[in-house]
């Protein structure tokens, strides 16, 4: 199995790489260039073009992409020219934050997805069962950033205004203006207010989604032969529903888990916005708008690594809960 | 099972991982430091202990606590003065980390900041400057007149890319155009011009012993400016993360003839970038100060007991710049018609909720030549009418839409920047009010890097009209966007040609004495009228909330952050 992702890790370069170089020529071809963002009124064209060829981009389109192509090579992303840093640091300060939020929003999503699906499934048709999904339905149709704004409204500004609830959660960033001078556990605790808005705005939606795929596939399973036979032969309930409907039922949930690991990156930017949240999703959409052409270039590249890294972690867990799936 | 255990496994791993490696004071960055800025780091770290030891037990009652003041971005180019230009960012250079030579009262008067006194020759082409001797740059290091011309000799040099070169115009550029007389006192040359102390209010005099030896082209992407600026102003530089704060400590050596240490033990600038979020954050005392708030978010700050709304002028106009080289548009009749039939002071009481003025000319309400009333367009669409018959413009075809004598449909396209409701509803309100005098107006949000290409490129002003603010300086000439000779240059957008306009913009420049200039300043204001360049909409006033814990918070022209030296905190309330 090492070698089966080793193997597919390696396939994975000349894709990233086509990836960039397509971004790369696209965003070049796009009107507008970084440096037209420093420029003020009263700036001579002999001054813009100075900016452009102190930043280098005054260079032809082909030998602008042959220096980056060989310094990438070297493991040089370049610098960025709206932060005004290097653009190693500028990720090094931002992703991972962004890895935090998803990799907890993942957790939530799935754990409570697969949780509720399957309780659902096995009280099906009951009340609860209709009463939950009208409820996740309806979170799966509300929009993040407008659920942002709802669960600030309701437990950071109402909570602590109008209602005074002696527990009130901070509406914004990641940290609060008195950290350092907390306690360690009272350090960590200030994290996990912080995170508990975001967290829960951005697997709110997809914990929906699980939850709907793991009923149905629970579903499905209960009806198959097997599962009758494991009744049959005495085993317990919970051993029933543990060991062969949920592991069964799991096969289609580890899809949705490749394909949403790009969607949480992505997903995450509105949510790192509405909650200042210092991330790679908001970096990179402002990267974008500033035509920031190295900063695009090394976000496209970890986006389309962790697409791969996504496909690959589906695949691999295939094999761990299908038995019929093996990689040589 | 054991999928689930092993994927909520490392799951789990990775995020406790992620908040240990939060919290700790990220170890992550520090092997990114660049060598230049671990060095100055340190030398500011050691000076700093050292002056906070000295002045130890010399606070007061005031001293002390950290507030925070959200803004939507992050400083651009950061603390370093040679190429930043955004509008907060030079006011932290200003107000908090670095200093200017010269600082303005509230009547907009130059007073002395980093010079304590200047100057003028007789015949106005010599200025001198006389430097304070008791201020250092956070190093330590003592600012003298060699920083000045350091900073003069790089921002007058083209490989810099200085973004407000105007600000020279009529300076002598250069080693010929200064001479230090000694390490306190330096002397500029220039032609006289009026309102020539406006540069020194805005640029930041910069460390020569920092930054000598970098070449000019390389200031810009120098680490000084957003990973480790050395100023000398009332705050030390703590910390930086992008897209997230500026750290700023209280500089316990500042200057004690400026008022010594400022109260704040702390200030941190916050970027939150949606402006709901900031609201939240400013009522529930997440933030102390929220600079961007917008007209329909005023009324929740005033009905917080705990916060204050504050309103302030502002020096920037929005407008419809036309493009006088289309054919609809060459009559300057036909923009008058277009002001005229445009109700802008509905546009000022809805959109605006009333905080904001229309505007009439370029002159802005807190300029020393601006005169309410003195030139007025109003809103009357009957004689908008009557204009545009005048200059040939008739429905000829009955469809609604006048026409000339050749054919051309008084048809206009308005291109303006995406993203803000504001223009949005303005762009609707201008649509739905020409269309009654028969004029067809179709709007055209056109992306940010696009639009900048059409304002700035003269080789490709493929547009009717543009949606824009525009940001005034202080110093007020308009000669990027109104003299012939700059028609074809980055900001002739609007194409108008015209000598005695230009007679104006050369001659307002150049009178000293203000009560000369008064009556040319009226005339000047009147021309405008006449020739219309734009369709000038509104003046707005920039709004703000603060939390009432916060004392001696003054905002006004000047700035939000003017007083930042002076802002305290309740001490029951830290």
């Amino acid at each position: 199995m090492t070698r089966y992702a080793i193997t597919r890790l390696l396939g994975a370069i000349p894709l990233v790489l086509g990836v960039a170089t397509v971004v790369f020529f696209v965003i070049n071809l796009a009107p507008g260039d970084p440096s037209l963002h420093f420029v003020t009124p009263g700036m001579s064209g002999e001054t813009i073009a100075q900016v452009r060829s102190n930043f280098g981009l005054d260079a032809p389109l082909h030998i602008r992409y042959l220096k980056w192509i060989s310094s990438l090579a070297t493991g040089e992303l370049g610098y960025s020219f709206s932060h005004r840093r290097p653009v190693l640091s500028v990720i090094a300060a931002s992703l991972p934050n962004t890895l935090l939020l998803s990799g907890l929003a993942l957790v939530v999503a799935f754990g409570g997805g697969i949780l509720l699906g399957t309780y659902q499934a096995l009280r099906r048709t009951s009340w609860t069962d209709v009463g939950l999904n009208v409820a996740l339905v309806t979170v799966y149709s509300i929009p993040a950033f407008w659920l942002g704004l709802m669960l600030i409204l309701v437990f950071s500004v109402m909570a602590r205004g109008a209602w005074d609830w002696p527990v009130w959660l901070p509406s914004s960033g990641m940290v609060s203006t008195d950290h350092e001078a907390l306690s360690f556990p009272g350090r960590i605790g200030d994290h996990v207010a912080h995170l508990v808005l975001p967290v829960l705005t951005l697997a709110a939606g997809m914990m929906a989604a699980v939850a709907r795929f793991m009923r149905a596939g629970v579903l499905e399973v209960l009806d198959q032969e097997h599962v009758r036979a494991a009744r049959a032969k005495g085993l317990s309930e919970r051993a029933v529903v543990l060991g062969h409907v949920m592991r069964n039922a799991l096969i289609p949930v580890v899809t949705l888990l490749g394909l949403y690991l790009p969607v949480l990156f992505s997903g995450a930017v509105l949510v790192e916005y509405v909650f200042a949240w210092p991330g790679m999703g908001r970096v990179l959409v402002e990267s974008i708008a500033s035509r920031d052409y190295p900063l695009i270039l090394a976000g496209s590249i970890l986006f389309a690594v962790v697409v791969v890294i996504g496909n690959l972690l589906a695949d691999l867990l295939y094999a761990v809960v299908d038995p019929r799936v093996r990689h040589g | 099972m054991r999928v689930v255990r092993v994927v909520a496994g490392t799951i789990s791993l990775v995020a406790v991982l992620g908040l240990v490696a939060c919290d700790s004071d990220t170890p992550s960055e520090s092997s990114w430091v660049d060598p230049f800025c671990r060095d100055t780091r340190a030398r500011v770290d050691s000076f700093m202990a050292v002056a906070r030891d000295r002045t130890r037990g010399m606070e007061d009652a005031r001293h002390g606590g950290t507030a925070v003041v959200a803004g939507l971005a992050d400083l651009p180019g950061g603390m370093n003065g040679f190429i930043a230009g955004e509008v907060m960012t030079v006011q932290h250079h200003q107000f908090v980390n670095l200093m200017t030579l010269v600082a303005f009262d509230e009547e907009l008067n130059p007073r002395p900041y980093l010079a304590e006194s200047w100057d003028v020759s007789p015949d106005g082409t010599e200025l001198t400057f006389h430097i304070r001797r008791d201020v250092v740059w956070h190093d330590g290091v003592p600012t003298d007149a060699h920083d000045v011309a350091f900073t003069y000799r790089r921002v007058t040099d083209p490989e810099t890319g200085f973004p407000n070169p105007g600000f020279w115009r009529r300076y002598e550029k250069g080693e010929a155009g200064m001479e230090v007389l000694d390490d306190h006192t330096i002397r500029f040359r220039l032609q006289p011009h009026a309102e020539f102390l406006d540069p020194w209010r805005t640029l930041a005099i910069m460390p020569e012993h920092l930054l000598r030896d970098v070449a000019p082209a390389d200031l810009g992407r120098h680490p000084f400016g957003s990973e480790c600026p050395v100023g000398n102003g009332p705050f030390v530089f703590q910390e930086h993360s992008p897209l997230d704060r500026w750290v700023f400590t209280a500089n316990p050596g500042f200057s004690p003839s400026l008022g010594g240490r400022p109260f704040l033990d702390r200030l941190i600038y916050r970027v939150v970038p949606d402006q709901e979020t900031s609201l939240a954050a400013l009522l529930t005392g997440g933030v102390d100060v929220y600079l961007k708030v917008r007209p329909d978010q005023i009324e929740q700050v005033s009905a917080s007991p705990d916060l204050e709304p504050v309103v302030m002028d502002s020096r920037d106009f929005e407008f419809v710049g036309w493009n006088s080289r289309r054919p609809q548009l060459a009559d300057p009749r036909v923009r008058h018609a277009l002001t005229l039939g445009t109700d802008r002071e509905a546009i000022v009481a809805t959109l605006l909720e009333g905080y904001g003025r229309v505007a009439h000319t370029t002159v802005w309400p807190g300029h020393w030549a601006y005169e309410p009333g003195l030139v007025e367009t109003p809103y009357d669409p009957a004689a908008a009418a009557l204009l545009l018959e005048e200059a040939g413009w008739v429905d000829r075809d009955g469809d609604g839409v006048r026409e000339n004598a050749d054919g051309v449909r008084l048809s206009l396209g308005i291109r303006y920047p995406p993203g803000s409701v504001l223009r949005q509803s303005a762009g609707e309100i201008i649509q739905a009010q020409l269309a009654r005098i028969g004029v067809e107006v179709g709007l055209r949000p056109t992306e940010t890097a696009v639009l900048m290409e059409v304002v700035t490129n003269p080789g490709s002003r493929d547009f009717d009209g543009l949606m824009l603010t525009w940001a005034n300086d202080f110093r007020l000439d308009d000669s990027d966007l109104l003299h012939s000779r700059n028609v074809d240059g980055d900001w002739g957008f609007a194409g108008i040609r015209s000598p005695a306009l230009d007679r104006y913009l050369d001659t307002l420049q150049v009178v000293l004495d203000r009560e000369e200039a008064l009556p040319l300043w009226r005339e000047y204001q009147r021309l405008q009228e006449e020739i219309h360049p734009y369709m000038f909409l509104y003046f707005p006033q920039r709004l703000a909330g603060a939390n009432r814990r916060l004392h001696g918070v003054v905002m006004d022209a000047r700035g939000e952050l003017v007083s930042v030296r002076d802002w305290w905190i309740d001490p029951e309330m830290r």
